[in-house]
């Protein structure tokens, strides 16, 4: 039994990971106004480009940097036509995942043609000591790097949105933006920073599947958690700090489902997948009081 | 439906712009575009099975399109179509197990209520939390649609599979509860035309009765339409039903029309498509009718495309996508201008 709790743990942390990745991006970006439904795709091709780059190269660093930069590019597609333009958001965001989602399929494809590729996922970091505490020990401190990368960006985000003018800037534009402009703020041009911040984001959460612990890439290997991120930005309130937990609750989710299936527990395999998704709806309709997303989010802005 | 120039003129340079870039990748990775477009055209339209074939797959489409606009017009973001599709063809199966005796007519019209309940009730949580608890109902349909595609794979897996097949699938249904076939040695069956139907009941809904006039008001103004004494929860609630079940008719055509079996994973994303077809034809009910025939011609000649130009189908997903966007992104572009 502790062998099994350890285990839902340990994975819980991991799997926690590309949601918090996600969520983070999602967070700045609903912050300034704007709804990035894309998020699903875009973890999809960045964990496809991600693994193949680090598969050819033989350098993961290089693997992450090409997911945060093709996580960019199909940001700055959304962020065109929602800002600059003014196309519907939640229309422009879905069409966004329909089409990185393919091309991340249809490259696979290709790929796979010739050569499966499949990388060694990152090593976990063994911190002297403490990784050595029962259950908390592999819980906390046995996990890889880009665990922590995650958890010391909520910590940045969080604190250069709520104590900078920086992150003022952001969450006027999302509340007032007429103020915003008034005050000598550059609505639009926050707005488009704040797509490609969630993009990067999501591209590290890609990133964070493959590279992290998968290994390799399937299609529909993300199974909603580019979804997920989306509603533990609601769960958080739009806070980078409580992010880290409701990431983890999810992550909790997958791990419990995922550890489940091996023990032989007389629950179908279906159900067990299910966990997730109603701990999902669960949470938002127990947890929904005092939950007001920015108040202008999803309206374009232009001078008029 | 009346279109301006403006839309005349977004949809001609949102296709032309779209190709391009379609051509544009094919020609990166090494094939042809004018075999590929060609290869399409054949599948779709080659002979009398393919042009049926691209009827049957019209009315998935149209329908969940017709779902999403419903929605939207009363802003009610319904992207749980997907989930709501296959509790749609799930009721229709469970009910067909139960009529065998009956005549097909009463039979048929029986499964139609089911589907049209089944895909409402999937929706009712999400209803339930907008209208009572003022919540958001895009994460809530969204999340349905993940557990409704479990339940349907447990299902075709375990309790109601077909013994005898590989497959995870049910039995077929009934023969006496098919929908009737318009061509013979086809599939082309009746639902196609009921779903065309459907498009002009809900434009006649939409443009033409108070509670549609009430729907499209909460949408455009809805502090404006509750002072002029329009009920926005009765807006939405009147959407959401139809929405819903839309959806699940869209899921009863599937199983008694073209497959006559409750399949695990028998939609590749209609719900979704549905959404972009719905933009593609800026969200009226017969812009939906002609957009779903362009996503058809383009799905099943698409087929024909990977099979004979060895184009991976994916292909297709993604130039649905770019005409929809350089549509809407030209639309907006071109209006603004004025």
């Amino acid at each position: 039994m502790e062998e099994l709790i350890t285990a839902i743990l340990s994975a819980s942390v991991a799997l926690s990971t590309p949601i918090l990745f996600s969520s983070l991006g999602e967070i700045y970006d609903e912050r300034a106004g704007v709804l990035n439904m894309g998020l699903e795709g875009i973890m999809a091709l960045s964990a496809l480009v991600s693994l193949w780059t680090a598969y050819t190269t033989g350098s993961f660093l290089l693997g992450v940097l090409a997911a945060i930069f093709v996580g960019a590019l199909v940001a700055v597609l959304h962020s065109f036509a929602t800002v600059k333009v003014g196309v519907n958001q939640l229309i422009s965001g879905l069409l966004i995942f329909t089409l990185a989602d393919s091309i991340a399929n249809f490259s696979y494809r290709r790929i796979a043609a010739t050569v499966v590729p499949t990388v060694q996922p990152l090593k976990p970091l063994d911190i002297p000591f403490l990784s050595q505490i029962p259950i908390i020990g592999p819980f906390l401190f046995q996990q890889n790097i880009l665990l922590y990368i995650s958890i010391i960006l909520a910590l940045a985000m969080g604190y250069i949105l709520y104590n900078t003018t920086w992150g003022l800037s952001i969450r006027s534009v999302g509340e007032n933006p007429m103020a915003a402009d008034a005050a000598g703020i550059n609505v639009n041009r926050i707005r488009h920073i704040c797509v490609i911040i969630s993009g990067i984001m999501a591209g590290l959460g890609g990133a964070s599947m493959t590279l992290g612990y998968l290994g390799l890439y399937q299609g529909g290997i993300v199974a909603g958690r580019g979804w997920i991120a989306i509603v533990v930005v609601i769960f958080s309130r739009w806070s980078p700090y409580r992010a880290i937990i409701g990431s983890w609750v999810f992550g909790l989710g997958f791990s419990i489902a995922a550890n489940l299936i091996g023990t032989g527990v007389g629950i179908p395999y279906y159900l067990l997948l299910m966990i997730p998704y109603i701990m999902a709806l669960l949470l938002i309709l127990f947890f929904h009081r005092g939950t007001r997303p920015p108040s202008s989010l999803t309206v374009p802005y232009s001078r008029k | 439906m009346h279109l301006s120039r403006e839309k005349y003129v977004s949809y001609i340079a949102g296709l032309l712009v779209s190709l391009t870039i379609f051509s544009g990748i094919l020609l990166t990775f090494g094939y042809s575009p004018i075999l590929s477009l060609q290869s399409i055209a054949y599948g779709a339209f080659g002979s009398i099975y393919s042009v049926s074939e691209t009827l049957v797959r019209v009315p998935p489409l149209l329908l969940s399109a017709l779902a999403f606009l419903v929605g939207f017009k009363a802003r009610f973001y319904n992207i749980g179509i997907e989930g709501q599709i296959y509790m749609g063809a799930l009721a229709t199966y469970l009910v067909s197990t139960q009529l065998a005796s009956l005549p097909s007519f009463i039979s048929i019209t029986l499964m139609a209520l089911a589907a049209f309940a089944g895909g409402t009730a999937w929706l009712a949580v999400p209803l339930f939390m907008r209208i009572k608890l003022q919540l958001n109902e895009l994460f809530p349909t969204l999340v349905m649609n993940f557990i409704a595609v479990l339940v349907i794979s447990w299902l075709t897996t375990g309790p109601i599979k077909d013994p005898n097949a590989n497959n995870p699938q049910t039995q077929a249904i009934p023969s006496s509860e098919w929908l009737p076939i318009l061509i013979p040695g086809t599939r082309l069956h009746i639902g196609v035309l009921f779903a065309i139907a459907l498009s002009l009941v809900v434009f006649l809904i939409i443009y033409k009765t108070v509670l549609g006039f009430e729907i499209r008001a909460s949408g455009l103004s809805p502090r404006a339409a509750q002072q002029g004494g329009v009920s926005l929860s009765r807006s939405v609630a009147a959407v959401g039903l139809l929405s819903g079940g839309l959806a699940g008719l869209a899921g009863m055509f599937e199983v008694a029309g073209a497959s006559h079996l409750l399949a695990q994973g028998f939609s590749p994303g209609f719900g979704y498509q549905g959404i972009g077809i719905a933009a593609l034809g800026s969200f009226h009910p017969i812009g939906a009718l002609f957009a779903s025939f362009l996503y058809s011609i383009l799905q099943i000649g698409g087929e024909t495309m990977q099979r004979g130009a060895g184009v991976p189908i994916e292909m297709i997903f993604i130039l649905q996508a770019t005409i929809v966007l350089s549509v809407l992104v030209v639309q907006r572009l071109v209006s603004g201008r004025r």
